[in-house]
């Protein structure tokens, strides 16, 4: 019964997906207009305003990883290593993945409660009589704008993150911030930060993809908003960290 | 170019407007840009309803932005003849007590 | 009056719905049909399916069976832009008002008139703030939902219902929850519109006043099906015994019977029979 019902959820968050892109393609034609405001408004509220947590755990996150990497290269003797070591799996793998743990806890939660109290106060029951497409209105919004965000704010991480490394490594290395920064940049290829950015806009999709579905078959009032709230933003974190792990396989090919 | 459901009767001083048949969202902005192009042109306009078969919330909407347009302008804008349906919508609305219907 | 020539002589036509919620029938073969400028009243007991018939006339479920035509269109062979030319023809007021919460009530109500009309933004504002008008909240277009009382929000709900100036309206539940006064002024906004826009409405409802007040004809449903369809004289006068239950004309005055009565009061597995 368990599985059953989560087979129909991921058959039916990938029919939200599909359909996003398909009234966001012939929409106009069938008086379906995707508002440029709306989107605009979602990259301000899940991409901007998320700006200041995202670049504070980078940060913090830099700075633990070259605690780390300096005590254990330190055994080989290595420790001139430390910045390659830093650049690469940060923007490779941590900026990613905090970013999308984070989003998924501000934003993944907020459409799962937002689209959830309206199905549970009619409110998409009115779209739907009054011809509003719910996906349309609900879900292609919020998936435009994280499409968008997520990338910006992976590429704040990176920079704060390294600026973390930095900060903490620089004495070791015997070097200057602003030396430590430039040579990080340059050791970086574009298939390292590209890696970072693909999977940065898969964790967006899979962020609104789950909030929606979950936020969608609430049933149960209020309480049953809670629920789907707390449901929303687990599912998807291990979503994340298992497409995590998916798409580092096949991008290190 | 006027629409076919609006007649004109034009002098000097006043402009009177003949509507006839449906006004409805298919012509309801013909009926605005004509009575408020009226308005610029001549200081008072009369709108003759008798003719109005049925009209809708845009219909009476572009009647209500010419009244707004003729008071701020210091012009005169009167409704005359409205039919049955026309002046049970305009009661529903209380707007019987804002136009000046003759 | 509208003389609106193509709008046929039955506007809603219900044949033969049925419908299930899993294994449940909730719909057994319901018949129902309204005439242009009826106001049809739909009364039952909950759990007789009313709200479920309401929902399948608007097109939100899928009956199991049976066909549902409205304005002379089946609602189930009916292609995209012809459903949304027949949604703009059609305006819903929920029990809830489900007012759209991030909006001020003027947003709310201009919506329908933003996403299908090409009007100019002033002529958006009046209609919207005409329709506040008609339904007594003149001035209140920049409060949040979240600001209004519950008798605003329906009257808020009923002006967006009622602003693409549609030939159907349907009610779910309009004067539930509210206080008797409030309640009948709802009751005389549904007649002065149907008086003078000459629309058609269904009203689902429980409240017996309300529906003998309104009503040109009352469908009664039992167990999903159509106990009665007739005139307030006709319903009040049935002598049909589910009928009379619902109208509460037994129950407290009649006789008691002392042992069922104890029975109910101290068996602990006790059910109505």
């Amino acid at each position: 019964m368990w599985s059953y019902q989560a087979i129909e959820r991921v058959g039916f968050a990938i029919r939200l997906f599909w359909d996003s892109f398909y009234w966001l393609i012939i929409g106009r034609r069938y008086q379906q207009k995707i508002r440029l405001r709306q989107v605009v408004e979602q990259v301000r509220v899940n991409g901007f305003d998320a700006l200041p947590i995202v670049m504070t755990l980078a940060f913090v996150v830099g700075m633990m990883l070259s605690i780390q990497l300096l005590y254990a290269l330190s055994d080989f003797g290595a420790e001139s290593q430390v910045l390659l070591a830093i650049a690469k799996s940060v923007t490779r793998e941590f900026s990613p993945l905090i970013t999308g743990v984070i989003v998924a806890g501000r934003s993944g939660a907020a459409i799962a409660a937002r689209i959830g109290s309206q199905v549970v106060s009619q409110e998409v029951d009115a779209l739907k009589v009054i011809g509003i497409v719910p996906v349309r209105y609900l879900v292609l919004p919020p998936l435009l704008g994280l499409m968008i965000s997520m990338p910006l704010l992976v590429v704040s991480a990176d920079v704060m993150a390294i600026f973390g490394g930095a900060i903490f490594s620089v004495s070791k290395l015997d070097m200057s911030i602003s030396a430590y920064m430039v040579e990080s940049f340059n050791v970086l290829i574009v298939g390292d930060v590209m890696q970072g950015l693909i999977k940065s806009v898969v964790f967006g999709v899979i962020i609104v993809l789950v909030g929606a579905t979950t936020g969608f078959h609430v049933t149960g009032g209020a309480e049953g908003v809670g629920k789907a709230t707390t449901s929303a933003v687990v599912i998807s974190i291990s979503f994340i960290v298992l497409a995590d792990m998916i798409a580092s396989y096949f991008l290190t090919q | 170019m006027t629409p076919d459901f609006i007649q004109f009767d034009k002098s000097d001083q006043q402009t009177t407007l003949f509507i006839s048949g449906e006004v409805d969202l298919s012509n309801s902005a013909e009926l605005r840009k004509t009575i408020l192009g009226a308005l610029k042109t001549t200081d008072s306009v009369k709108v003759n309803l008798s003719g109005v078969d049925y009209i809708d919330s845009s219909g009476i909407a572009a009647m209500v932005e010419g009244l707004q347009f003729a008071n701020s302008n210091g012009k005169k804008f009167s409704l005359t003849a409205p039919s049955q349906q026309v002046n049970s919508i305009l009661r529903l609305a209380r707007l019987d007590q804002v136009f000046d219907i003759e | 009056m509208t003389t609106d020539n193509h709008t046929p002589e039955t506007v809603i036509s219900v044949k033969q719905l049925v419908t299930h919620y899993g294994m449940r029938k909730i719909l057994d073969g319901v018949d129902m049909d309204v005439k242009r400028g009826e106001i049809r009243v739909i009364m039952g007991g909950s759990g007789s399916g009313k709200s479920t018939l309401l929902w399948h006339i608007l097109g939100l479920y899928e009956p199991t069976k049976g066909e549902i035509e409205l304005l002379g269109q089946n609602i189930h062979q009916i292609n995209f832009n012809d459903n949304l030319k027949l949604k703009q023809n059609i305006g819903v007021s929920f029990q809830s008002g489900a007012l759209f919460s991030s909006m001020t009530v003027g947003e709310n109500v201009a919506l329908p008139l933003r996403e299908f009309t090409d009007l100019d933004e002033n002529t958006i504002r009046i209609i919207s703030r005409m329709k506040l008008e008609v339904v007594n909240l003149g001035g209140f277009h920049k409060l949040m939902p979240a600001q209004l009382s519950g008798g605003m929000i329906k009257r808020a709900a009923l002006a967006r219902a009622i602003v693409m100036d549609p030939k159907l309206l349907f009610f779910d539940e309009p004067s539930a929850g509210l206080d008797p006064v409030v309640a009948s002024e709802i009751d005389d906004l549904i007649l002065s519109l149907r008086d003078t826009m000459g629309m058609s409405m269904v009203v689902v409802t429980h409240e017996l006043d309300s529906a003998f007040k309104i009503a040109d004809k009352i469908t009664v449903l039992d167990n999903g099906k159509n106990l009665i369809t007739g005139t307030v004289e006709e319903i009040q006068q049935s002598d049909n015994k589910r009928v009379m239950d619902l109208l509460q004309r037994r129950s407290r005055h009649d006789k008691l019977n002392p042992s069922e009565y104890l029975k109910r009061l101290t068996q602990e597995n006790y059910t109505l029979s």
